[in-house]
C-alpha cells in the first residue's frame, strides 16, 4: 500500500504499549491466564481415569470372590466403597456414592474354581461418559488376571497383540495437552483483547480523533495490533518455557516452523478480533462475539480435546474454516512428531490462506467503515 | 424498595436486550452452541485411520483385520509400498496393525501369534481408544477362530445405567449448559458494572438516596433473572434438540439454577468491584471461569485430579451444579445428591453474595 | 423565604490515606444563591461537592446541608439535593423517557409525581423532542440540560453541578447558564464548579480553591477589590520589544502582579503613585490603559501567585 508510514504506525503502537503498561492489572491478567492454564493442564488433567468408586455386592463370600475384589482394588483404577447399610449397589449409584457396582452371584467361587464359566454383573454409571468408556476398557485386563488367579490356569490366548505408542510412548497427558495450549491462549488473548480495545476506542469516541489525523487505516491497524501480537507471543513463549522446563515436554521439530505457525495463527486471530470490533463497536457485544467465534471454537472444535475426525461429517468440513484446527494439527505435528514443512503442507497452506483471508476481510471492513 | 428494584430491572433489561445483536448473543447463541457442541463433540473416538500390513495369503489375519473395519470405529487406509512408520509419520494412518511374520495362523499354532499395533500417540485420547478397541476386537476374533478354548472363564456382563447407549450428548449437554449459564452471567454482570463505572453513570446511581443493599440488588437482580431465563432456555433446547431427559422434578432444576446464578452473579459483581474497566472485568471473569470449568467435571472427571485440585474443586460452584444437573436430568434427582450439592451451592451463593456486598460497600465509600 | 443558610460548612476536611484532599474548609451558602467553586484540576472542588452531596464522609468538621448532617451516612442529604456529576450522567443507549423513568425509580418517586415533574422540567429547559428519542442522538447541549432535569426530578432545594458545561459548545453554555439563573429564580440554591472565568463571573459568590484549601471567598467584585486594591494597567507594546522594559518593571516598587495576556501585559500596583512611577519608562510606541481587573487576573494572582 503506498503511503504507508512506518513511523506513524510506530507512534500508534507506542501509545498502545503505554496503555498496556499503564494498566498493570490487565497485563497481569493477560499473562496470568496462560500461567494458570498451563499449570492446570500440566498438573491437574490426566486422561488416565483412576479412583473409580466401586460398590460390591458379594452374595458368594467365597475365597474367589474375595480375590476378585482384591484384584479390582489393587488394579489401581478402582476404589472400593463400603455400601451404606440398607441401600443396594444401584442405590449407591443413584446417590453418586459409587460410579460402578460389581455383583458377585452365589456359588461364584465354587463354579470358577471348578473350572466352569461364570458371569459377574458389572453396572456402570453412564451419566459420566468420560469415566464410563475408560472403565469398560479396564475390564479385559481384570478378566485376564482373574483367569490366571481364580481359574488356576492362564488363558491360552491363541493370538494377541502388542501396542507400540509412537511419539508419546508413556501416554503422558502433558505431552498431549500442553503443546495445544498455545491455541487456546492465542484464541483468548488475541481475539478477545483486540476486539475489546478497538471497540473501546469506538465507545469512547477516541477512534474519531485518531481518524481525524492524517494517519492511514492500515497504519492504525498495524499500530493497534502489533503490541497485542507481541503480548500474545509473550504468553505463548511463556507456555513454551514451562512446557519444556517444568513438564519436560519434548520438542522434536523445528522451532522456526513452530514460530511461523504461531505467527500465522496470531495474524488470523488479531484480524478476527479487529473485524469483530469494527462490526460491533461496543465492548459487551464484542466480547460475547469474540467468545463465541474465537475462544470456544479454539477450545472445543479445534481437536484440542475432542478429535476432529470423530465429529460428524458436517463438522469435519465445518472446522476447516477455523484457524485453530489447523494450528493444532501443525503444533502437535511439530512438537511431538518433528514433522517438517512437507508433511505439514496442508495445515500450513490452510493456515496461511485463512489468515490472509481474515486479514483482508478485516482491512476491507475497517477501511470501508472509516470512509 | 420495590419501585427502585423495578426501575433497575427495566433499565438493565432494556439496556441488555434492546440491541438485536445482544438479544441474539444472549438467547440465540447458547442454543446454537449447545447444538453445535452436542452434535459435534463426542467422547467416542471414531474414524480412526487404520492400515493393515501382512504377508500374502494370510487369511486368518485378514479376518481379524475385517473385524476392525466392521466395528465401525476404524477406516481403511489404502497405501502403496510405504513402511509402517512412514504411514504414521505422514499422518495418513493413525494406527497400523502388522501381522506376525509367516502368517497369523501358523504363528498362532506355534503359540506365538503376536500381532503388532503401532499407534500414533500424538493424540492421547485417540491412542487410548485405539488400544481399548483393539483389545476387544482381537479377543472377539480369537473366540471366533478358536471357539470356547479362547473364551475366558470369567465374563463381565456390563450394564450401563442412565445412559445405556453411552451417548455423548447425554453426558455433555448438561455440562455445556452449566458452562454457558456460568459464562454468560459472570461476564455480563462484571462488564455491566464496569461499564457504568467507566462511563460515569455509576455516580448518578450512588448519588441517589439508596442503601448499599438497594444499589447492589438493583444491579444484580436483573442479571439473576437473565441467567435463570438462559438456564431455562438451554434446558429446553437440550430436551427438544437432543432429547436429553429431565427425569427429576423441575423444581429441583429451578432451585439448582437459581442457586448457581446467584453465586455467579455475585462473583461477577465481586470481580467488577476490582476491575476498573470492561477489559479488566472480562479478563478477571476468565481468571475465574477457566479453573471453574476445568474443575467442574464437565470434560474431565474431578476424582481423577490430584488431591490439591480436588480440594479446590470443592470451592467450584460449577462442579456442584454439573453434579446436580446430571443427577436431576439423567438419574431422576436423588434427594441425597440434591440436598448435599444444593446445600453446598446455596452456602456458596450466600458467601459469594456476602463477599460481593462487603466489597461493593467498600468501593461505594 | 427564611433566612437560614441553605448550606453551612464548618472546618470540613477529608483525607485519603496521607493525602488531604480538602483541608479545613468553612463557608455558608444562602438560599437562592448561585455559588461557584473555582480552582485548578485537583484543587478539591469535586471532592468538596461529593461530600456535600452525601457521597463521601468527611474525616473531620461538619456541614449542614438543608439543615441535615452526615449522621446517617449521607442518606438524608442525598434525598434533598440534586447532583449532576462531571462525567456524563445519562445512559446513552436509553431513550429520554427511559432515563427519566430510571431516575424516578432511583428516588422512589410516585409515577404521577414523576410525570408532573417531567412536564414542568421539560417546560423549564424547553425540551420538545419525543420521549422516545435515544439520548445518544441528541446534541451535547440538550443532553446536558436533560441531565440537569434528571438531577432535579425529585424537586430538590439544593442542586450541585460539577463542571456542567465542560465540553459543551459556547452557545449552549450560555443557554445552560440562563437555565441556572432561572432555577435560582425559583428560590433554589445552585452550587456549581467551573474553570471558565466567564461563567464564574455569573456566580453570586465564588469560593476559590487551591490544593484543598479555600483561599478566597466573595462576590466577583469583592474578590477583585481585595486582590487588587490599587489600579491595573494594560500594556500594549505594539510591536516594540517588551523584554527590557518588562524585566525592569518586575523590579518596580509597588508592583502587585504582572502577567502576560496574549500580546499584552496586565500590571497591577498598590496605588496610583506607584503605577505612574513604574510606567514612566514605557517605550514611546507602547500604550498603557487603565482597566478593571477580571476574574482571570484574580485567579492568577491568588492561585498561581501563591504557587510561585
Amino acid at each position: 500500500m503506498n503511503g504507508f508510514n512506518l513511523h506513524r504506525a510506530y507512534s500508534i503502537a507506542r501509545k498502545e504499549v503505554m496503555h498496556i503498561l499503564r494498566d498493570p492489572f490487565t497485563l497481569a491478567l493477560a499473562l496470568g491466564l496462560p500461567v494458570m492454564l498451563v499449570t492446570f493442564f500440566g498438573y491437574a488433567i490426566d486422561y488416565e481415569v483412576k479412583g473409580i468408586t466401586l460398590a460390591v455386592s458379594d452374595q458368594d463370600g467365597g475365597p474367589a470372590a474375595r480375590r476378585l475384589k482384591e484384584m479390582f482394588s489393587s488394579s489401581g483404577y478402582f476404589l472400593p466403597v463400603e455400601a451404606v447399610p440398607g441401600s443396594g449397589p444401584v442405590a449407591m449409584l443413584d446417590s453418586g456414592r459409587a460410579s460402578a457396582a460389581l455383583f458377585i452371584e452365589p456359588e461364584f467361587s465354587k463354579k470358577i474354581m471348578g473350572g466352569g464359566a461364570v458371569q459377574a454383573q458389572f453396572v456402570l454409571d453412564g451419566s459420566d461418559n468420560a469415566k464410563g468408556a475408560a472403565v469398560v476398557g479396564y475390564l479385559p485386563g481384570i478378566q485376564r488376571a482373574a483367569q490366571a488367579r481364580l481359574a488356576g490356569q492362564a488363558l491360552r490366548e491363541p493370538f494377541s497383540f502388542e501396542t507400540r505408542f509412537l511419539y508419546n510412548p508413556e501416554l503422558n497427558s502433558r505431552w498431549f495437552t500442553v503443546p495445544g495450549l498455545a491455541a487456546i491462549i492465542i484464541g483468548l488473548l488475541a481475539i478477545l483483547l483486540t476486539a475489546l480495545t478497538v471497540a473501546r476506542e469506538w465507545e469512547n469516541g477516541s477512534m474519531e480523533l485518531l481518524l481525524s489525523t492524517p494517519v492511514r487505516p492500515l497504519e492504525i491497524m498495524v499500530g493497534k495490533l502489533a503490541p497485542y501480537g507481541a503480548l500474545v507471543l509473550a504468553g505463548v513463549f511463556f507456555v513454551y518455557l514451562v512446557a519444556r522446563l517444568v513438564f519436560g515436554v519434548p520438542f522434536a521439530g523445528s522451532h522456526l516452523l513452530y514460530l511461523a505457525a504461531c505467527l500465522l495463527f496470531i495474524t488470523a486471530a488479531l484480524s478476527q478480533g479487529l473485524f469483530i470490533s469494527v462490526v460491533t463497536r461496543q465492548q459487551q457485544v464484542a466480547m460475547q462475539l469474540g467468545m463465541i467465534t474465537g475462544l470456544l471454537p479454539s477450545m472445543l472444535l479445534s481437536g484440542f480435546i475432542f478429535p476432529v475426525e470423530s465429529m460428524p461429517k458436517f463438522f469435519q468440513y465445518f472446522t476447516m474454516i477455523l484457524p485453530p484446527r489447523w494450528f493444532m494439527a501443525a503444533a502437535r505435528g511439530i512438537t511431538l512428531k518433528g514433522a517438517d514443512l512437507g508433511e505439514l503442507a496442508v495445515p500450513f497452506l490452510a493456515l496461511g490462506l485463512l489468515s490472509a483471508g481474515m486479514l483482508a476481510l478485516a482491512l476491507i471492513k475497517f477501511k470501508t467503515d472509516l470512509e | 424498595m420495590k419501585r427502585t428494584l423495578l426501575a433497575f430491572i427495566r433499565k438493565e433489561l432494556i439496556q441488555t436486550l434492546r440491541d438485536v445483536r445482544m438479544r441474539v448473543l444472549l438467547f440465540g447463541a447458547p442454543v446454537i452452541q449447545l447444538t453445535i457442541f452436542g452434535l459435534a463433540l463426542s467422547t467416542e473416538i471414531k474414524n480412526i485411520n487404520l492400515a493393515v500390513i501382512s504377508g500374502p495369503g494370510d487369511a486368518m489375519f485378514g479376518r481379524v483385520a475385517e473385524g476392525f473395519y466392521a466395528s465401525g470405529w476404524f477406516k481403511r487406509v489404502i497405501y502403496g509400498s510405504e513402511a509402517p512408520f512412514e504411514l504414521i509419520a505422514s499422518g495418513r494412518a493413525d494406527a497400523v496393525l502388522i501381522a506376525p511374520a509367516g502368517g497369523l495362523a501358523r504363528s498362532a499354532a506355534r503359540g506365538d501369534g503376536r500381532m503388532q499395533l503401532l499407534v500414533d500417540a500424538t493424540n492421547l485420547t485417540k491412542a487410548r481408544a485405539v488400544e481399548a478397541y483393539a483389545r476387544n476386537i482381537i479377543s472377539a476374533a480369537a473366540a471366533r477362530e478358536y471357539g470356547a478354548r479362547a473364551e475366558p472363564a470369567l465374563k463381565f456382563d456390563v450394564r450401563v445405567l442412565y445412559n445405556p447407549a453411552m451417548e455423548s450428548s447425554m453426558f455433555l449437554v448438561p455440562g455445556v449448559m452449566g458452562m454457558l449459564v456460568c459464562l454468560i452471567t459472570i461476564i455480563l454482570t462484571a462488564m455491566s458494572l464496569a461499564r457504568e463505572r467507566e462511563v460515569g453513570t455509576f455516580e448518578t446511581i450512588v448519588s441517589a438516596p439508596l442503601s448499599d443493599a438497594e444499589v447492589l440488588l438493583g444491579k444484580t437482580v436483573p442479571y439473576v433473572l437473565l441467567g435463570v431465563m438462559d438456564a431455562a432456555l438451554v434446558v429446553a433446547a437440550g430436551y427438544l434438540i437432543f432429547g436429553v431427559p429431565v427425569r427429576g422434578p423441575l423444581w429441583q432444576l429451578a432451585l439448582a439454577s437459581l442457586a448457581l446464578v446467584i453465586t455467579t452473579v455475585s462473583i461477577g459483581t465481586f470481580i467488577s468491584t476490582i476491575a476498573r474497566n470492561q477489559q479488566q472485568a472480562m479478563l478477571g471473569g476468565f481468571m475465574f471461569l477457566f479453573p471453574a470449568i476445568l474443575m467442574s467435571g464437565i470434560m474431565y472427571p474431578v476424582e481423577n485430579m490430584p488431591g490439591a485440585i480436588i480440594a479446590a474443586a470443592y470451592l467450584d460452584p460449577l462442579m456442584y451444579f454439573v453434579r446436580l444437573l446430571r443427577n436431576i436430568m439423567l438419574k431422576g434427582g436423588d434427594l441425597h445428591v440434591l440436598w448435599t450439592n444444593l446445600g453446598a451451592l446455596a452456602l456458596m451463593a450466600l458467601v459469594a453474595a456476602g463477599a460481593a456486598y462487603k466489597r461493593f460497600k467498600q468501593t461505594l465509600n | 423565604m427564611n433566612a437560614a443558610p441553605a448550606l453551612e460548612v464548618k472546618r470540613l476536611s477529608i483525607k485519603f490515606g496521607d493525602f488531604t484532599a480538602v483541608d479545613d474548609v468553612s463557608f455558608a451558602v444562602n438560599q437562592g444563591e448561585i455559588f461557584g467553586f473555582l480552582g485548578a484540576n485537583g484543587a478539591g472542588k469535586t471532592t468538596t461537592i461529593r461530600m456535600l452531596c452525601g457521597l463521601l464522609t468527611p474525616t473531620s468538621g461538619s456541614a449542614l446541608v438543608g439543615g441535615l448532617g452526615f449522621g446517617d451516612g449521607g442518606l438524608g442529604i442525598k434525598k434533598i439535593v440534586g447532583y449532576m456529576s462531571q462525567k456524563f450522567t445519562l445512559y446513552n443507549d436509553l431513550t429520554v423517557g427511559e432515563n427519566l423513568d430510571f431516575a424516578a425509580g432511583l428516588r422512589k418517586l410516585a409515577p404521577a409525581f414523576a410525570k408532573k415533574r417531567r412536564h414542568e422540567l421539560f417546560e423549564l429547559i424547553g425540551f420538545n423532542k419525543p420521549l422516545s428519542s435515544k439520548v445518544s442522538q441528541l446534541p451535547g447541549g440538550i443532553k446536558q440540560e436533560l441531565a440537569l432535569a434528571a438531577a432535579m426530578l425529585h424537586d430538590p432545594e439544593i442542586i450541585f453541578l460539577d463542571e456542567p458545561t465542560s465540553g459543551v459548545a459556547p452557545a449552549s453554555r450560555a443557554r445552560f447558564w440562563g437555565l441556572i439563573r432561572r432555577i435560582t429564580g425559583l428560590g433554589k440554591t445552585v452550587i456549581v464548579t467551573t474553570h471558565y472565568m466567564d461563567e464564574a463571573e455569573q456566580c453570586g459568590r465564588i469560593a476559590l480553591m487551591r490544593t484543598g484549601r479555600l483561599i478566597a471567598l466573595g462576590s466577583p467584585e469583592e474578590l477583585k477589590r481585595s486582590a487588587f486594591p490599587g489600579p491595573m494597567a494594560e500594556l500594549d507594546f505594539k510591536g516594540a520589544e517588551p523584554k527590557p522594559f518588562i524585566s525592569a518593571l518586575e523590579k518596580a516598587a509597588g508592583l502587585l502582579e504582572l502577567s502576560p495576556h496574549g500580546m499584552r501585559w496586565h500590571a497591577a500596583f498598590a496605588d496610583k503613585a506607584a503605577m505612574d512611577a513604574a510606567l514612566a519608562g514605557l517605550p514611546p510606541s507602547a500604550a498603557a490603559a487603565l482597566i478593571q481587573p477580571s476574574l482571570e487576573d484574580v485567579f492568577i494572582r491568588l492561585v498561581e501567585g501563591a504557587e510561585r
